[in-house]
């Protein structure tokens, strides 16, 4: 009764796309472990257990996608639906963006000035626009990107990333 | 044995441990109390700082983060009526009411202090039943250790998430992680397709943090107004005393509540993938059908309060007694102990009390001491802990990613390790987001090697496959897994059938009744 609605429509259209995907995948990869050479020294070779996993991945996948087409139909939704709900989540991708960014330009920058700009980026996007958050935002920042690398350096003798430039 | 013992206790009441572990708890405490942050990530957390410390002091460390977060999710429960973590959702329907009353000092004190009964229960049987087992399991074969983990994972597939089928399917996909990179028999390198970053495998740690931490706060920053505005604001003022002596003396002078609610945590806590989040609802369940008055339930009850904090503390000691016997992990949290010791070069497995039982009696220790920091500082710093609670998203969330980047990089100093994490957590974000439940797919990740080298070696042994089905107890632990598997699908049709049955009745009832019942 609920797939009348694209929007109740949305996650089963998603999660049967998701056992369709790891379906193919799961049998791509199966017969990729199945190209993986015998051993001289055992009966089963490197590639036989993950075959066995991946295998079981496709019948799984396989049976969740017949048993959710029976049991409840094609779900029907809309380009329009999704992409709302996925405008509604722009914090999440916008803060997820800026971590990649982050983890990308941690190995040139180096871990104070990155996580400095990460932490002051992301605090100032999620923020309430006030002109104290801006101050916490800075110091927080501050805190958290001296304070971890000289603590891992000092005390524990590891060493977070250095910039190279 | 008492040599053992004795080194143990030496290092444990070392100074200088002791000042680590009360700061341990006190942080884990903190990170559970603060909404967002779970157990789990704290411990992973707490991890890279303990590489560079000995073994038992790091451990202790760990544990003492795990035993206050236990506890810590009970104050953001009584003081805003919001679960700090899943292990304290109970906690919210009596302590919530009970400090809204103008008493949430009193209810704050009966959480914490049935959390230390708890946490005292689960080491005891900890302590009984763990070496026990742990001799049965040095007797095991090959053949019985694989099937105790396709049991363990289905155990865990059906007991979490809505879907068997989707539990099922993501421990499978944690196993697949596992197998790319190096074979753990011959180190054959297995589906790298030529990239450098997969050569050594993906490491579990990276994807327990990008799995659980990440996807969790991301997850925070979701629109939901009336939770996070309302959040902050909320706060309770009233008596915050303590008032310590009156709630010991009623907990104790009723004690089958607490010792019901910390055994059935405990039995809970020792099943694989059945933590803290279900034994609280469990314990608190019994409570109330077991009371002489349910009817007070959820309006600020501390028989309420006592069996949910007594439940879910208790789980601590139940989910070691698979991890010190078999070298299972029960929990994400319990993968990451796993993963603490062996940082030191120490293999995790029935062979752990035999061969390293100072280290083991060193948890016990641990456990207990951390138990009585708990108890210490909760009640000592309960004002401070209301302050913490008004940490703000914007800023927890990031540093958390930041803290997150700093334990993935500290455990191998591997750049790559930074792309896996970011491309692991988006993954586990959208997988979070279609409903796969994350707890089997990083408890595969961690098991797949196992059943992977025990398969093989049951294979090198015989290559009569026979032998999984006619040795009994290989053959009773795999009759076990379809049982679990047959029964949560049972549970499941007998579930929508009931929820049909109900829909229709309330069709037959018509649209006027139901709204005069409403009204």
């Amino acid at each position: 009764m609920e797939r009348k609605n694209p929007d109740a429509a949305l996650l089963p259209t998603l999660q049967l796309a998701s056992y369709a995907v790891f379906a193919v995948g799961a049998l791509l990869m199966a017969s990729k472990a199945g190209s993986l050479p015998a051993s001289r020294w055992e009966p089963m070779s490197a590639g036989t257990f993950p075959q066995l996993v991946f295998f079981s991945i496709a019948v799984l996948s396989g049976a969740a996608f017949v048993f959710e087409i029976i049991k409840r139909g094609i779900p029907r939704t809309s380009f329009k639906t999704a992409w709302q709900r996925f405008a509604g989540l722009q914090r999440v991708w916008i803060n997820l963006a800026l971590f990649v960014a982050y983890m990308a330009a941690m190995p040139k920058a180096g871990f104070i000035v990155s996580t400095f700009c990460y932490l002051f980026a992301a605090q100032l996007y999620l923020a309430p626009k006030r002109p104290l958050t801006v101050v916490v935002a800075l110091g927080v920042a501050l805190l958290f990107s001296f304070g971890p690398y000289y603590l891992f350096a000092d005390v524990f003798s590891i060493y977070l990333p250095r910039a190279r430039w | 044995m008492t040599d053992a013992f004795l080194a143990a206790l030496g290092g444990v009441t070392e100074p200088y441990t002791l000042l680590l572990m009360a700061i341990a708890t006190f942080a884990g405490i903190i990170a559970a109390a603060i909404p967002g942050f779970t157990i789990t990530m704290a411990i992973v957390l707490t991890l890279p700082l303990t590489f560079s410390m000995p073994p038992m002091q790091g451990i202790a460390v760990m544990l003492s983060v795990y035993v206050g977060g236990l506890s810590g999710g009970l104050f953001s429960a009584a003081l805003l009526g919001i679960p700090g973590t899943p292990s304290a959702v109970a906690t919210t329907f009596d302590a919530f009411p009970m400090a809204r009353s103008g008493q949430p000092g009193r209810a704050l004190s009966l959480g914490l202090f049935a959390s230390f009964i708890g946490s005292l229960i689960s080491i005891a049987v900890l302590i009984v039943a763990a070496p026990p087992l742990a001799l049965l399991a040095v007797k095991l074969g090959p053949w019985e250790y694989f099937a105790l983990i396709v049991f363990a994972l289905t155990i865990i597939a059906s007991l979490v998430g809505d879907s068997v089928l989707r539990g099922l399917i993501a421990g499978l996909v944690g196993i697949a992680i596992a197998t790319l990179g190096p074979d753990p028999i011959m180190s054959r390198e297995r589906f790298t397709f030529g990239f450098e970053l997969l050569t050594a495998g993906i490491p579990f740690l990276v994807v327990l943090i990008g799995m659980y931490a990440m996807s969790q706060l991301l997850s925070e920053l979701e629109p939901s107004p009336a939770r996070q505005e309302g959040a902050s604001e909320s706060l309770i003022g009233g008596d915050m005393r303590p008032h310590l002596l009156e709630v010991m003396k009623s907990t104790l002078l009723k004690p089958v509540n607490v010792i019901r609610s910390s055994l059935l945590g405990v039995f809970i806590g020792a099943v694989p993938g059945a933590g803290s989040s279900i034994s609280n609802l469990v314990a608190y369940d019994q409570a109330k059908r077991a009371s002489k008055h349910p009817e007070s339930f959820g309006k600020g009850e501390p028989e309420g309060v006592v069996a949910s904090e007594s439940g879910n503390s208790s789980t601590v000691g139940g989910s070691l007694i698979p991890l010190i016997s078999l070298g299972i992990p029960g929990s994400p949290a319990d993968a990451v102990l796993m993963a603490a010791i062996m940082v030191h070069g120490i293999s995790v497995g029935p062979r752990l009390i035999l061969d390293h039982p100072d280290l083991v009696y060193s948890m016990f220790i641990a456990m207990a001491v951390a138990s009585v920091f708990m108890l210490v500082i909760g009640v000592v710093m309960m004002r401070a802990f209301m302050r913490i609670l008004n940490v703000p998203k914007y800023i927890v969330v990031p540093v958390v990613l930041a803290c997150c980047a700093i334990g993935t990089y500290t455990l191998n100093n591997r750049l790559s390790d930074l792309y896996l994490l970011a491309a692991i957590g988006s993954i586990g974000y959208l997988l979070k987001k279609l409903e796969y439940p994350l707890a089997p797919l990083v408890l595969g990740v961690v098991l797949g090697p196992i059943a992977e080298t025990n398969l093989r070696r049951a294979f090198q042994t015989s290559a009569d496959w026979t032998l999984f089905f006619t040795r009994p107890i290989s053959a009773l632990l795999l009759a076990l897994a379809v049982v679990s598997v047959v029964y949560s699908v049972y549970s499941y049709v007998r579930q929508r059938r009931l929820m049909a049955q109900r829909a229709a009745e309330a069709d037959q009832k018509g649209p006027f009744q139901d709204s005069a019942s409403q009204e």
